[in-house]
């Protein structure tokens, strides 16, 4: 009997193909784990990639301290339960200097809690390789990323050196100073992460299920108030609504939407019938064109 | 909040024929069909890459609805807008790169390959093609086939694709003449009965129109083929296509438990049982397979694309690099190859760096590299030439200092293709297939200078394990720098050493 080979299974053994060969190849990878969904998919493959060993690199997380802290609790969780080597990063220089959500720009916040927390944590620890879960289809910038993705020495993207990658092969060698980020989900659309999901039965960060949350409306986007730290601006009122996220970020920038979508088939369902591409929910993005591009380049993942 | 799937608490939160439609687009996909577009400018890729989404795809209704009130005078959706981020990508400056685009039609996963058609990317087209199940090649009608599609069935040749559609692009500008696809259909067959593609057709369509993309056109009644939708339909994924002799390629070693040692690979090719003799090309030892793992339970079989663990009865401490295959099909352990490469890098061949030769999951150091003749694709004319540069197609002779276990591209694709990586940069210089390899290449003498393990041991490795990774990778090091000063240099294995 032929066993159906579906696209899912396809996906998962390509995954599962990359995360050996990089394994392999890089002297001390690490696997960025930013606790969404993407995140979930990724780590789960991980696993499946290693089985029965654990897989053989920590987990690291750049928190900005301004995570939900349902993401936290899962994400603590998530490393207790699998055993895993779990870092946390945060830029305490940037913390100390108050650069925060609320009062920075997002661009600058972004640049100096992610982007310069990652480099720092990624120097820190000499990681010469990180795996991402970023996906070819989430956006036109990402459409022609490789799958071994190089960065020169101070970790910058450079689009017009990145390496040809033909047939299977994957070319993992270092330059001098040369680091990588590696995509194993490069193939795979947001459906197919859905589904996924769907299909490993995987727990979720519960911020994707809707559910009654104290939120403010800012700037046409509804914002989840997770504690006390953002300052209520004139008439501005805590109204009780029932929202969910579609992305997960840091809570002052990251915008839900009013939904029902209470378990993970309603939220499948709204998802895959939904309007707008998915990043919209990360008000980062809208901050200036482009924007992703340039975060690209200066190293953000 | 456990993830349950497939319960019936969807109904309580939509309309039945809404889950319905969900559980439609949750079920997994019967396979990836991956496509390459090529053409020049102007043929109209863009309209037809749009038009097949427009068909074919499950496109949110309102895109649908902004495009059908943006069209023209004439009322005709211009689909290539669902193509937008290219205006993003023309402004990046890397046009020149393949994209890639992912949609679902009916009961598979597509993959859109897009790649620049013109002289000076041939590199890229190459690379993207490399990937691709199925090749559609835009013609435009009024122009017919011109030197540069002879030039890309060239190029789909030598990366492996197998099947190309040639697309007889804007019809109704030509009054949908029948003697008019014919003459091109023609040109085409000539063309491509020069290669070995297993299929090979032209059709008739209109992108803007939709013409035979989807549906059948009413302006062609005299062509009675399929419409291009079928044909990329049909097409099998690549997994299924690949050769049948089973072949392995150890990635890495796992452990678990006290006793467990496995090798993780993916199937390259053929399929596996448990019971199965396995065999090592490299170290000329065989096993048989004890069980086949994965996190989801024992499986009784791995066929080709599965990404597995093998574990055998007798350890055979292989490594990455081994390739298992059955006793009575084996591998070529080479030391000699004769490649066709397609050159990637920005500068021309030069032979003072280091090289290294990367197969499915070995990586080994050339002692040498001797450019026979460049391939001119528009002619299939061979020139002899020594050197190479950027987009050139060449054909070498490769020397290595130490055997890889590899099959010529044409039995198996997976096993005979490599890329050249220059040692010191790590950069990728170039792809190859392999056309032919042997043990020992003629030319090559006894004067190479040889660097034995014990040499090794006493220094550079002391302290370490001949089996040790870490011990091959020092010897590689070794050998490339020796290599780089211009020794030739072949490497003695000890006994049993993989
Ligand atoms: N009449 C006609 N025009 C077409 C057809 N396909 C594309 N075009 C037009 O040809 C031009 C180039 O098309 P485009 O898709 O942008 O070409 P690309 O550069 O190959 O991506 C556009 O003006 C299209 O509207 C067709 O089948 N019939």
């Amino acid at each position: 009997m032929t066993r159906v080979f579906s696209h899912l299974d396809a996906l998962e053994a390509e995954s599962i193909h990359i995360f050996r060969e990089a394994a392999a190849q890089f002297r001390k990878p690490v696997l960025l784990y930013s606790i969404g969904k993407d995140s979930t998919v990724l780590l789960h493959l991980a696993r499946k990639a290693f089985y029965p060993q654990k897989p053989p690199f920590p987990l690291l997380h750049v928190d900005t301290t301004w995570k939900f802290r349902d993401m936290i609790a899962f994400r603590d969780k998530t490393a207790r339960e699998l055993g895993l080597e779990l870092l946390i990063h945060t830029n305490t220089a940037g913390a100390e200097k108050g650069v925060d959500p609320v009062r920075f720009a997002p661009s600058l916040y972004t640049d100096v809690m992610k982007t310069q927390a990652l480099k720092q944590a990624l120097d820190l620890h000499g990681f010469d390789a990180a795996f991402g879960g970023a996906r070819r289809d989430e956006e036109a910038s990402r459409a022609k990323e490789r799958v071994f993705s190089f960065r020169s020495p101070g970790h910058r993207w450079e689009p017009r050196k990145q390496r040809p990658e033909m047939w299977r092969l994957l070319n993992g060698r270092l330059g001098t100073g040369e680091s990588a980020r590696v995509f194993p989900l490069s193939n795979w659309t947001e459906r197919d992460v859905w589904r996924y999901l769907l299909r490993e039965k995987l727990d979720v960060v519960p911020l994707y299920f809707a559910a009654d949350r104290p939120t403010i409306t800012r700037g046409g986007q509804i914002l989840v108030l997770d504690d006390d730290r953002l300052p209520l601006a004139e008439g501005e009122t805590v109204v009780t609504r029932r929202v969910r996220f579609r992305t997960l970020g840091c809570w002052p920038l990251t915008a839900a939407i009013e939904s029902d979508a209470a378990d993970i088939e309603s939220v499948v369902a709204e998802t895959l019938s939904a309007r707008t591409s998915e990043r919209q929910g990360r008000l980062i993005d809208h901050d200036q064109t482009g924007a992703m591009e340039r975060k690209k380049q200066e190293g953000y993942f | 909040m456990a993830a349950g799937a497939g319960t019936g608490q969807a109904g309580m939160t939509m309309a039945s024929d809404e889950a319905r439609a969900l559980a439609a687009t949750l079920r997994d996909l019967d396979g990836i069909v991956r496509i390459l577009t090529c053409g020049s400018v102007d043929d109209g890729k863009s309209t037809l890459i749009g038009r097949l989404l427009w068909e074919a795809s499950d496109l949110p209704e309102d895109t649908r609805q902004g495009l059908i009130r943006q069209a023209g005078p004439d009322g005709i959706p211009d689909v290539s807008l669902l193509l937008d981020g290219l205006v993003a990508e023309r402004e990046q400056g890397i046009t020149i790169d393949i994209a890639w685009r992912y949609f679902d039609a009916g009961r598979r996963r597509f993959v859109v390959i897009d790649s620049p058609g013109h002289e000076q990317y041939t590199r890229n087209m190459a690379s993207g093609a490399s990937h691709a199940d199925i090749a559609i090649m835009l013609v435009d009608a009024r122009h017919g086939v011109k030197r540069q599609t002879r030039r890309h069935a060239a190029i789909l040749d030598l990366v492996g694709v197998k099947r190309v559609v040639v697309a007889v692009n804007k019809m109704d500008l030509i009054d949908w003449s029948q003697s008019r696809f014919e003459e091109i259909a023609a040109d085409f067959a000539t063309i491509t009965e020069r290669f070995a593609f297993e299929e090979a057709v032209a059709l008739p369509v209109s992108a803007k129109l939709g013409d035979n993309v989807a549906g059948r056109s009413a302006h062609t009644p005299w062509y009675a083929g399929e419409t291009l939708l079928e044909i990329i339909d049909r097409a099998p994924s690549r997994i299924i296509e690949s050769g049948s002799a089973f072949r392995f390629p150890v990635q890495t070693v796992l452990r678990g438990g006290t006793d467990f040692r496995g090798l993780a690979g993916t199937v390259a090719s053929g399929v596996v049982r448990v019971g199965d003799p396995v065999f090592d090309g490299l170290s000329r030892r065989q096993a048989n397979v004890r069980r086949i793992a994965t996190m989801d339970g024992d499986l009784e079989q791995a066929s080709a694309g599965q990404a597995v663990v093998v574990q055998l009865d007798t350890d055979l401490d292989v490594a990455r690099g081994a390739v298992l295959s059955s006793p009575d099909a084996v591998p070529v352990v080479a030391r000699a190859i004769e490649a066709r490469l397609v050159w990637l890098a920005d500068s021309p061949l030069d032979a003072s760096h280091g090289l290294l030769l990367r197969t499915a999951t070995d990586l080994v150091p050339l002692s040498s590299i001797a450019i026979r003749a460049r391939l001119d694709l528009e002619t299939l004319q061979e020139t002899a030439v020594s050197s190479c540069s950027t987009n050139d197609i060449v054909i070498a002779d490769l020397s290595l200092a130490q055997a890889v276990a590899v099959d010529r591209f044409a039995d198996n694709r997976e096993m005979g293709a490599f890329v050249l990586v220059d040692a010191l940069t790590g950069a990728t210089l170039a792809g190859g297939v392999i056309v032919t390899a042997a043990a020992r290449s003629a030319s090559e003498g006894n004067d190479a200078f040889v660097l034995t393990n014990e040499m090794l041991a006493r220094g550079v490795c002391a302290g370490l394990a001949s089996s040790d990774p870490e011990f091959r990778r020092r010897a590689q090091e070794v050998a490339i720098i020796l290599r780089a000063a211009g020794v030739t240099v072949a490497r003695d294995k000890g006994p049993g050493e993989s």
